[in-house]
């Protein structure tokens, strides 16, 4: 029950995702507190929402790792054993997401090969045939993170690409094989040995260029492009449009194109329009929505969540993982 | 298996280090662990041996040997209980 408009918009969104159907929601948290905002939104005997107990919360000071041992009663903990027991199917957090990512490796696990979840997302309209990972959910990383990550965004652009046999890319600060950080270096030789379509390093200009299907970078790295990527439309429009403030017609035009551009540089329905990231590699689907996110994005956060676990995102994973530490290739 | 052993094992599959390098003078910065990587251990550590390490006591601990030392002393307790 985290967020930065918790509870209020995370009932509200859980009411709005009920609205539309096909799906039971267990939000979880204080039951009084609970009980109270569904009551509000007119939805206390709406019989696909339901109230599970936790009794701890997470400070803002504490650290989410420390706490996640500390109070094992917290909601995002509580979520995580639910989706283990075989109680829900998957859960979404709104919260701290290092709080949800730790709760969800320590109550549910990671898959076999897999050291840290990532999240995934596809480069949208100007590169629809490549994918990113991470975006966030690992700022400092081990260069075998690396070659999870490859592993991840491969399983990705197969089965929501269509790819068979992805081109994977490391990005660093040039092309050529001694490039980028230590990490980075480390990680462009486990991916050349890895037995991947590994094309080496690609730089940020080449990102949308096609080169590669998966980029796999540090969530640091990840994270920052991926929100200057999603700027770039917005920027545009405003600085073009004061350029051409004297003109009217000009700027109903403008808005026009450059309404079109904010939408092109989306990142995929992973992220932005699904009201997170999927934190892939962990034993079951775990949805990381945005803090500030409302109830419509919280209604879109349960909904991608849902999907996920129809499309079989993990078992699709386990299955290629499996492949893959039998020595296989992907 | 000794219990120095077992603990050596687990924190090498955590940190996917290899355990030829945790030494008792170990510490977690020198096998690069994070705190995720650490709160993972002495979870795995207090599972396997059905004991309890408080935050206080983990957070003092210098190296792998420390950590060792505590969980060797917490099992004998439990053994003579």
């Amino acid at each position: 029950m985290g967020g930065d408009y918790a509870p209020e918009e995370i009932v509200k969104g859980a009411v709005l995702a009920a609205q539309q159907g096909d799906v039971e929601i267990f939000l979880v948290g204080s039951t009084g507190i609970l009980e109270n905002h569904l009551a509000r939104y007119g939805a206390a005997k709406n019989s696909a929402i339901h109230v599970a107990a936790a009794s701890e919360c997470i400070a803002e000071h504490e650290s989410p790792v420390a706490a996640i041992r500390r109070k094992p009663d917290c909601s995002v903990a509580v979520a995580a054993k639910m989706v283990k027991s075989g109680e829900a199917d998957a859960f979404v957090s709104a919260g701290s997401s290092a709080a949800a990512t730790v709760s969800a490796i320590q109550y549910m696990g990671m898959l076999d090969g897999i050291y840290r979840p990532a999240i995934v997302g596809s480069m949208g309209t100007f590169a629809r045939n490549t994918v990113m990972v991470d975006l966030g959910a690992n700022v400092d990383c081990k260069p075998h993170q690396f070659l999870d990550f490859a592993i991840v965004g491969s399983v990705y652009a197969k089965k929501f690409l269509n790819i068979v046999d992805p081109k994977i890319a490391l990005l660093s600060t040039g092309v050529e094989e001694g490039k980028g950080n230590e990490a980075v270096r480390e990680a462009y030789s486990l991916l050349k040995n890895s037995g991947f379509n590994f094309v080496g390093n690609i730089e940020g200009n080449e990102v949308l260029g096609g080169k590669a299907n998966v980029i796999v970078c540090d969530g640091f790295v990840g994270n920052v492009l991926l929100k200057f990527y999603e700027s770039i439309g917005g920027q545009a429009r405003d600085w073009t449009e004061k350029k051409v403030k004297k003109y009217p017609f000009l700027g109903i035009l403008v808005k026009l194109v450059f309404n079109r551009l904010f939408q092109a540089t989306e990142i995929s329905s992973e992220t932005e329009k699904g009201g997170g990231g999927i934190l892939w590699g962990i034993d079951g689907v775990v949805k990381i929505a945005h803090g500030a996110s409302r109830a419509p994005r919280i209604a879109n956060a349960i909904q991608s969540a849902k999907n996920a676990v129809r499309a079989g995102t993990t078992e699709s994973l386990k299955l290629e993982l499996a492949k893959y530490n039998q020595g296989g290739k992907l | 298996m000794t219990i120095e052993e077992q603990v050596r094992d687990i924190v090498a599959r955590i940190t996917r280090v290899d355990k030829s390098i945790i030494t008792r003078e170990s510490t977690f910065k020198d096998i690069k662990a994070d705190s995720l990587d650490v709160v993972q251990a002495l979870v795995a550590v207090e599972e396997l041996f059905e004991i309890e390490i408080p935050d206080e006591v983990a957070q003092k601990f210098q190296n792998f040997g420390d950590f060792v030392s505590y969980v060797e002393s917490k099992v004998a307790q439990t053994e003579k209980v």
